[in-house]
């Protein structure tokens, strides 16, 4: 058996110790909110907190993930500042199709969470390994900033 | 008429000599050397050894019998791993306890032969792959405990796979011939004078650990040159790196926690990760290895004699350079596929282990390790954890990859890299 401390609770599993910790989530435990994108670290969809640091789920086995915390989108809302990210989301519109905004969102709160003002770019490093289809990038840059700065930002657009 | 009979005696003597050198290698080739020595100063398990943990497990981890001898998903000790070398391939041997096809009908006596002198049960030469010529100053009560242990294990059925050697090498009697030329049946010496913690890290490091088999540099008879103890080689496509106690190219410049914390966990930050085989070393061996004998392995590693690898890259620290203003192929393709793990820093995030600055690896203008990394992925099993970063061979072609190891080596090394595509194709 393995315990994991997932969004403040702890979880047993009873899985193999090579599992990734994504298939744990979703597939074992129902925490369908954090995606399946590529499997392999390059797209970002899979994005958790373990102990505040944005990780790859789909590539770390779930020992890996033993003795730390692990939050996923669906407990994001336990904290002020996953709270104002929602609502910056929510504020600006950024999802299109939405697959990949777990995975942004995730990154996004990492990053303010380390920085709480980010120039553009931390945002474009601590961002970089999130990839969005619909090219919805001008969006989160701006949500970024107002969950940042607490006041309403418009999102860029071409003059 | 008399330069005929000079070059008639010459090659009288000579192959007399080769018939005597021959009689003489077949001979003593199943002569273990001195088997009643006494168990040295140095050898045997350390002080502080696990109550939880037998005698000869113990012995048998800080021997790494366990990494040559499991195949990939296969069952531990039953052999079957494929060692690749200029002359062909062959394969590691079943040591569970399996009368039929293990070494279960080996007798003691029999078992601390092989070790000591090389040959199996039945006499025949073993090849040199079996690091016989270390483990021959292994003392015999510890053999005979790695023997105990591996008879409690449960036994395999797993007939062994035959070499593919081409001739000469498929000739098994003409190892005698080697083992008389380069193998010295002496056991463990401690050194008069030393500290014991020396002492015992000698042991470790030569007769349990090996270490030499790979870090040491081979000369043309593929025997390890004793005078360039652990100055670095090349094996098997993965490079062992300088071990030797030289500040810019060995490991005289790493302090004893990050020396402890290699061994131990497989990483050491902003020295190195273990990967490859050094990844299968620590998950293996080195991470069982006691407090005690961590300290006694750094303690000898210490006074291993400076040496300047030849090819071993500059230790001198690179900071990231700047980048420039557009981006090269490899830069594009490290942000996009590495820097998701490995963050645009090198700092890594997704693990203590994605930490790149500061990596031999990455200093390395030949990129050797890197790319086997790259092309391969990694996986070290450490501490109850599998630590993993997933293979990119078939996601990139050659000239990609070579061009994200030049980025990385530049970038992260300080190094020009030299890398083509060629280059990564033969790697593969």
């Amino acid at each position: 058996m393995i315990v994991l401390s997932i969004n403040g609770q702890d979880t047993q599993v009873d899985v193999p110790e090579d599992m990734p910790l994504l298939w744990v989530l979703r597939d074992v435990l129902g925490l369908n909110g954090t995606k399946f994108g590529c499997g392999m670290a390059q797209c970002g969809a899979c994005t958790v907190h373990l102990d505040g640091q944005a990780v790859r789920s789909c590539v770390l086995p779930v020992t890996g993930a033993v003795g730390k915390k692990i939050t996923t989108i669906e407990g994001l809302n336990a904290t002020d500042l996953g709270k104002r990210v929602q609502q910056a989301w929510l504020g600006i519109e950024v999802a299109q199709c939405g697959y990949c905004q777990t995975g942004q969102i995730m990154s996004a709160a990492a990053l303010l969470a380390a920085k709480p003002t980010p120039t553009d770019a931390d945002i474009d490093a601590a961002m970089s390994g999130n990839i969005c289809r619909c090219g919805t990038y001008v969006r989160i840059r701006a949500a970024i900033k107002q969950a940042a700065t607490g006041q309403l930002t418009l999102p860029q657009t071409i003059a | 008429m008399k330069i005929g009979r000079i070059i008639g005696t010459i090659v009288g003597v000579v192959v007399l000599i080769a018939i005597v050198f021959t009689a003489y290698a077949l001979i003593t080739v199943t002569h273990g050397g001195n088997e009643q020595a006494t168990q040295p100063v140095g050898a045997g398990v350390p002080v502080d050894l696990p109550t939880t943990m037998a005698r000869g497990e113990y012995l048998t981890r800080a021997a790494d019998c366990e990494a040559c001898h499991t195949a990939p998903g296969g069952q531990p000790f039953a052999g079957g791993v494929a060692f690749k070398l200029p002359f062909g391939t062959i394969y590691s041997s079943n040591i569970t306890a399996d009368k039929e096809t293990g070494i279960g009908d080996w007798t003691d006596d029999e078992f601390v032969r092989a070790l000591h002198a090389g040959v199996d049960n039945k006499g025949q030469p073993l090849y040199p792959a079996f690091p016989y010529t270390s483990y021959t100053a292994l003392s015999r009560d510890d053999i005979v405990a790695i023997r105990t242990y591996l008879a409690s294990l449960p036994a395999v059925h797993a007939p062994a796979r035959p070499n593919e050697l081409s001739f000469p090498f498929n000739q098994r009697w003409t190892l005698s011939l080697w083992n008389a030329a380069f193998l010295k049946k002496e056991r463990f010496q401690p050194e008069q004078g030393k500290t014991e913690a020396f002492n015992r890290g000698a042991y470790l490091a030569t007769a349990l650990g090996h270490c030499g088999e790979c870090h040491t540099p081979r000369n043309h008879g593929f025997a390890m040159k004793s005078g360039k103890a652990l100055a670095g080689a090349e094996l098997e496509g993965w490079r062992a790196y300088n071990i030797t106690s030289d500040k810019e190219h060995g490991i005289g410049a790493w302090s004893d926690q990050e020396l402890i914390d290699y061994f131990s966990k497989g990483h050491a930050a902003g020295r190195g990760t273990a990967s490859g085989p050094m990844g299968e070393v620590v998950g293996y061996s080195l991470q069982y290895l006691t407090p005690s004998d961590l300290a006694s392995l750094v303690a000898y590693l210490r006074e291993v004699k400076p040496q300047q690898g030849s090819a071993a890259p500059a230790a001198a620290a690179a900071a990231p350079t700047a980048t420039t203003a557009s981006a090269s192929p490899g830069e594009q393709l490290f942000v996009g596929a590495c820097a998701g793990c490995h963050l645009e820093s090198g700092q890594g995030r997704q693990t203590n282990y994605a930490m790149l600055t500061g990596l031999r690896s990455v200093r390395d203008p030949h990129a050797t390790n890197l790319t086997q990394i790259i092309l391969n992925g990694s996986s070290l099993h450490v501490g109850g954890q599998e630590v993993f970063m997933p293979s990119f061979g078939r996601a990139y072609s050659d000239a990609e990859i070579a061009a994200l190891s030049n980025y990385v080596v530049s970038h992260f090394g300080g190094q020009q890299g030299t890398l083509s595509a060629e280059d990564v194709a033969k790697r593969r």
